[in-house]
């Protein structure tokens, strides 16, 4: 029972970071029609400046998270407006950007590693945070860096819900989400919804490149799996669902650590992508039921 | 009819025209017999770490050259990074052989890359030099034209099983990186352990190079109340699963134990004081009080900025001078027509070093027979233990050991064979 709880810990701890990216990945496709590829190296880039603002401020620990969370978010917007908007615009809108969206993201994502290893290099940085021993509860050891995660996640979930479902500006993200044309005959200004949009999700990808860090340490490489763990977290949640995003970070957490913990632990990403596949032939639209879209 | 006693003017224009010639001459073959030996070096520069090495071996030939070469030849290095991936090193060693026909090859640091690479020079016949590569295999290939420098693993691994045995215990976890160093490293640690004190691992797995998450392992681990537990990876992935095996509670008491990579200067700084107590292998500590050692310590800190040099770098200039001592001994046209020719001298010639003492105190002996006992050089590891983590990290020496050459080579003669069929193929 142990040893059930100890990988339970485990599961969840990691599945709430793929969560957080997920969502990340979840909000832009809702609100671009777009996946987005660049975006493990956003978590990556989020993750190294945690590192910055503690290193340049001396500021504790969760301020970094806010302040990377900030930057991150807004190199996000100047990275939709500078790039992305004006290859939607010659694609003929955000509906039909398509495969050429797709081939940005790719390049977007080769072009931020190199700018992070020009500014950081190519050696691993520990995060500047000790969180001390667990705590433990009988033989259950309950690392203190994983509480700070949950409770982080949990905190930024209902905030972020709290912001869509309760405020004006949220209605207006929502329904750009929903239909570009009619929210503009609406009266809300789309290209700004959508740069917010894009900002939040590099933000919510730089908090778990910040509560990653002291689990692990700061690389450049560091975003290409958590990616595809994302995707699959939003594909098992079901693509374009928030609390989906979470919920299928979660299971594919839970997933993957039981399955190492029992069977072969080598395997261990695997089984997330086995996962992923049974899903989508059992429930192609995810866990919360989510009508995949198809994109052009 | 000969004049005498002859003129003195006509034998003075004489004279200078003679000494004229003469000297011409000698300027002439001074430069027929004075060449450039070229030197391919492939290294793992990923980190600074790893180009403040690569500099050093670079700043060490060109330190030869400006002290006059090597029996009037210069000596042009070009310097390569594979990043530890076995595809740039063999496209590296390929370039070094077949384009710029170096006469020696360095490297590499990685196992990975080093054991595809002979294949490829052994092809070439190119001479290589390893610099810090420590998987067993790389010499039980039997190239005649491959040279080890650093500890293999039969040896090193050896003495921290043994030392685990006799100090801490035989029920030990192992976990492992994919790479053929650190496989090779837990392997002949639980071999050791299993035959001289008849205990199987508690848990020995491997896992994945770069694998982010090692809990779930561990936790097994934990659950399994082992009395060490091995970690066995480059730097990188050893520091997390250190840190990773603390987090998921397995207890202080339990005794950690790093492969050779684990004195890699990364690992202490990404370790944190998760390292305080964890003891690994190695060829080298800038601990030893030496004065040679210091000495190196010294030139490190002052050019290269750092104060605690790893044995990478160790290793590195330890393999610059094995090199120059060959170069010395060498019979070295350095034609064009000569490159096969000298090649296999500077092969003879590295198969003719003994007795040189490195920085680590270890001796390396090279002889000619291309088997694990000519050519696995160095065959005394120390054994080092970590009293700080961090940037500043400190080490104290726990001791030697040096094995005799044929140690942990038997049984296995039909791996050998297997290998050397691979090499001919």
């Amino acid at each position: 029972m142990d040893l059930l709880l100890d990988f339970v810990i485990v599961g969840v701890s990691i599945g709430i970071v793929y969560g957080l990216v997920a969502l990340g990945i979840s909000l832009i496709f809702s609100g671009l029609d777009i996946v987005h590829f660049a975006h493990g190296e956003l978590y990556m880039i989020g993750s190294f400046l945690g590192i910055a603002v503690i290193a340049f401020t001396g500021v504790p620990y969760f301020w970094a998270l806010i302040g990377a969370m900030i930057i991150t978010g807004a190199l996000g917007v100047v990275i939709e407006r500078v790039f992305y908007r004006r290859l939607t615009r010659g694609g003929g809108g955000y509906t039909v950007a398509g495969m050429g969206m797709i081939i940005c993201g790719f390049g977007m994502s080769v072009a931020l590693q190199n700018v992070a290893y020009l500014l950081w290099g190519a050696a691993p940085h520990p995060y500047p945070v000790t969180f001390g021993m667990p705590i433990f509860l009988g033989n259950i050891a309950l690392p203190k860096s994983y509480l700070y995660i949950l409770v982080c996640a949990l905190v930024l979930m209902t905030v972020l819900h709290t912001f869509l479902t309760r405020t004006r500006l949220g209605l207006a993200v929502r329904a750009v989400a929903y239909n570009k044309d009619t929210s503009y005959l609406m009266g809300v200004n789309v290209p700004v919804m959508i740069s917010l949009i894009f900002g939040v999700a590099c933000a919510m990808a730089a908090a778990a490149g910040v509560l990653i860090g002291p689990i692990n340490y700061v690389q450049i490489e560091m975003g290409y799996l958590m990616l595809l763990k994302a995707f699959a977290a939003a594909v098992v949640g079901g693509f374009g669902s928030l609390p989906g995003a979470l919920l299928g970070g979660i299971v594919v957490g839970l997933f993957e650590t039981l399955c190492a913990g029992y069977l072969i632990a080598s395997y261990k990403d695997i089984y997330a992508f086995l996962l992923l596949i049974v899903v989508l032939m059992v429930r192609p639209t995810g866990l919360l039921g989510i009508l995949v879209k198809v994109k052009a | 009819m000969n004049r005498y006693p002859p003129k003195k003017t006509g034998n003075g224009v004489r004279n200078a025209l003679l000494g004229f010639t003469a000297a011409s001459l000698m300027a002439v073959g001074s430069a027929a017999s004075a060449g450039v030996i070229e030197v391919g070096v492939s290294l793992r520069m990923k980190t600074e770490t790893g180009e403040k090495y690569g500099q050093m071996v670079v700043d060490e030939f060109e330190a030869i050259n400006a002290a006059g070469g090597v029996n009037g030849h210069t000596i042009e290095v070009k310097l390569l990074n594979d990043e530890c991936k076995s595809d740039i090193g063999v496209a590296n060693a390929t370039k070094f052989a077949y384009q710029d026909n170096v006469h020696l090859f360095i490297g590499s640091s990685c196992s990975s890359v080093s054991l595809p690479i002979v294949d490829v020079l052994h092809k070439a016949r190119v001479p290589m030099l390893i610099p810090h590569s420590t998987n067993y295999k790389i010499t039980l290939k039997g190239s005649p034209w491959v040279f080890r420098v650093p500890i293999s693993s039969r040896f090193s691994a050896a003495a921290a099983a043994k030392y685990t045995a006799e100090n801490i215990g035989t029920k030990i976890a192992y976990i492992w990186a994919s790479d053929a160093a650190s496989q090779a490293d837990a392997q002949k640690f639980y071999e050791y352990i299993e035959t001289y004190h008849g205990e199987p691992p508690v848990y020995a797995e491997q896992f994945q190079e770069g694998e982010l998450d090692l809990r779930a392992h561990l936790v097994k681990i934990k659950a399994l109340k082992p009395e060490a537990l091995m970690i066995s990876a480059q730097s990188q992935d050893f520091a997390r699963g250190l840190v990773q095996s603390y987090e998921v509670g397995i207890p202080p008491s339990v005794k950690r134990i790093g492969g050779s990579a684990a004195s890699n200067r990364p690992a202490p700084i990404l370790s944190g004081d998760a390292i305080k107590g964890v003891f690994f292998h190695a060829a080298f500590s800038y601990a030893d009080p030496d004065p040679k050692v210091q000495e190196f310590v010294k030139m490190t800190a002052d050019r290269y900025g750092v104060a605690n040099p790893d044995h990478d770098f160790s290793q590195a200039w330890d393999s610059v001078h094995v090199a120059r001592t060959a170069f010395e001994r060498a019979n070295l046209a350095l034609t064009d027509d000569s490159l096969a020719a000298d090649r296999a001298a500077i092969r003879d010639a590295l198969g003719t070093v003994t007795g040189y003492v490195t920085l680590g105190g270890g001796v390396v002996d090279f002889c000619a027979d291309p088997t694990p006992e000519c050519r696995d050089g160095n065959k005394t590891p120390v054994l080092i233990e970590y009293t700080k983590g961090g940037e500043d990290y400190e080490l104290r020496v726990i001791g030697k050991t040096t094995f005799d050459a044929d140690f942990g080579l038997a049984g296995m003669e039909e791996e050998a064979m297997k290998l050397r069929e691979s090499l001919d193929n």
